[in-house]
């Protein structure tokens, strides 16, 4: 921060290598009077060599009348010490809030230049997690591979039995159908057999039978008694 | 030298060269001009932090129109301030204290507010003529009454920062001058004498203050009614 104060391409002369200005300004006796002044004067008057000047100065000016004392000079001393009043009493306070001021402009741009340099040092770590994370990804693709393998043996399953269920429907059908025939032809045959014994009973054969069946009846009712 | 008490109110020459121009433009030369630093010393960075502070209070009752007004209304707070704030010292001329000055400031910058208005709005500002809520008997005399106040603001403006500053230098004189003539016939008297014109300072300091902001306070107000 020691090159802050310095104005800034004012000509086109780079500024580069100049040494940065002083932090305060000249030390100050009294207000007004530069210390250079008391140093100019010491190695011939010593330390009261100003004074003495600044007594015989104001004498003489008095003495001669060159300065009249008149209204004006007990408003002066009058405006004098509430301006000198003043600078003692909140001097430091104004200095110090000016020197508040600088500070938080200062401290609004390192804010902003620490801001940055966090902001990247976020985007840095998230760079390497991400790099951690492409060498894993050997291990997605495996399990990518596998899935989709599953997925197609999966199918080609489905689709076999498929293929066996309609196959067996169609062998169901032609066995069913050899039953229906040889079932129907035995059917038929019975029918057949049937009707022509039927057919085959004479009316004499009729009548044998028939006595036979009553004589039979009649030998067992011989033997049945009725049950009472 | 030998003064008289309106001495001090005399354009000020030195040799038959008039030198009025020099103390209304003298109070420049103790600012601080901003140069092209980042950070600048102290008295540059009140400097900058106390007008931006001034001139946001000002401008915020006015509409965008108005923020054009800005720079001359800063500028000629910070030029009476000066001006005011230096009359204090002894032996020097306040340019403030002459009602031709005055009324220079005054009389143009009012008409400006007043043309201003009666160019681009006429119906809004000849309405400020007539507050809301007046019985209607009363509207033909508060026209009148309405508009010889607005006819006498720039009287107002001008004379009210002259008399107050010509006033206050007055008492100065004079009590100072009575400090002086009594401080060989009662010593005790001149002392208390003297304690009355240290409060006055004080006054006179805060009256420099206030009439400076009051004149472009007032000035602002106008330019409101009619921007």
């Amino acid at each position: 921060v020691l090159h802050s104060a310095r104005p800034l391409h004012t000509t086109q002369q780079s500024l580069a290598p100049l040494p940065p200005l002083p932090e305060k300004g000249g030390e100050v006796r009294y207000g007004l009077i530069p210390e250079e002044f008391f140093q100019f004067l010491y190695p011939k008057t010593g330390v009261t060599g100003p004074y003495m000047l600044g007594t015989g100065l104001l004498l003489y000016l008095l003495s001669k009348e060159i300065y009249v004392i008149n209204h004006e000079t007990v408003a002066a001393a009058c405006i004098l010490s509430v301006i000198i009043y003043g600078v003692k009493k909140y001097g430091a306070d104004v200095a110090a809030f000016a020197d508040k001021l600088n500070e938080e402009k200062v401290a609004k741009a390192l804010a902003v230049k620490n801001e940055a340099i966090k902001g990247l040092e976020t985007a840095i770590e998230q760079e390497k997690k991400e790099q951690w994370r492409v060498e894993g990804r050997n291990y997605l693709f495996d399990a990518k591979r596998n899935n989709i393998a599953m997925l197609l043996e999966a199918n080609y399953r489905e689709r076999l039995l498929t293929v066996y269920n309609e196959v067996k429907k169609r062998l169901d059908y032609q066995v069913a159908m050899q039953n229906l025939k040889r079932q129907k032809e035995q059917d038929h045959m019975i029918q057949w057999v049937e009707k022509s014994v039927v057919q085959s009973i004479t009316p004499q054969q009729q009548k044998e039978s028939i006595a036979k069946c009553i004589l039979d009846l009649k030998a067992l009712s011989k033997s049945a008694q009725a049950a009472v | 030298m030998n003064l008289s008490f309106f001495d001090q109110f005399a354009s000020p020459s030195l040799m038959g060269i008039p030198l009025i121009l020099l103390s209304l433009l003298f109070p420049a030369l103790l600012l601080p001009t901003p140069n092209n630093r980042w950070l600048t010393n102290r008295l540059s960075t009140l400097q900058s932090w106390l007008f931006l502070l001034f001139t946001k209070q000002l401008m915020l009752p006015l509409n965008k129109n108005g923020h054009k007004w800005s720079i001359i209304l800063t500028s000629l707070m910070t030029l009476l301030l000066m001006i005011n704030l230096l009359g204090l010292l002894p032996y020097t001329f306040t340019p403030t204290t002459q009602l031709s000055m005055n009324m220079a400031l005054a009389f143009p910058l009012w008409l400006a507010t007043l043309l201003t208005g009666l160019r681009n709005q006429p119906s809004m500002s000849l309405g400020h003529l007539l507050p809301e809520g007046t019985p209607t008997p009363l509207i033909p005399a508060l026209i009148l009454i309405e508009t010889t106040s607005l006819l006498i603001r720039p009287l107002a403006l001008g004379v009210r920062l002259t008399a107050n500053l010509t006033a206050g230098h007055l008492l100065i004189q004079l009590i100072s001058t009575a400090t002086i003539a009594l401080l060989p016939i009662m010593p005790t008297v001149s002392i208390l004498t003297m304690s009355i014109l240290l409060l006055l300072t004080i006054l006179e300091v805060a009256v420099a203050m206030i009439q400076a902001y009051v004149f472009v306070l007032l000035l602002s107000l106008y330019l409101q009614e009619n921007i």
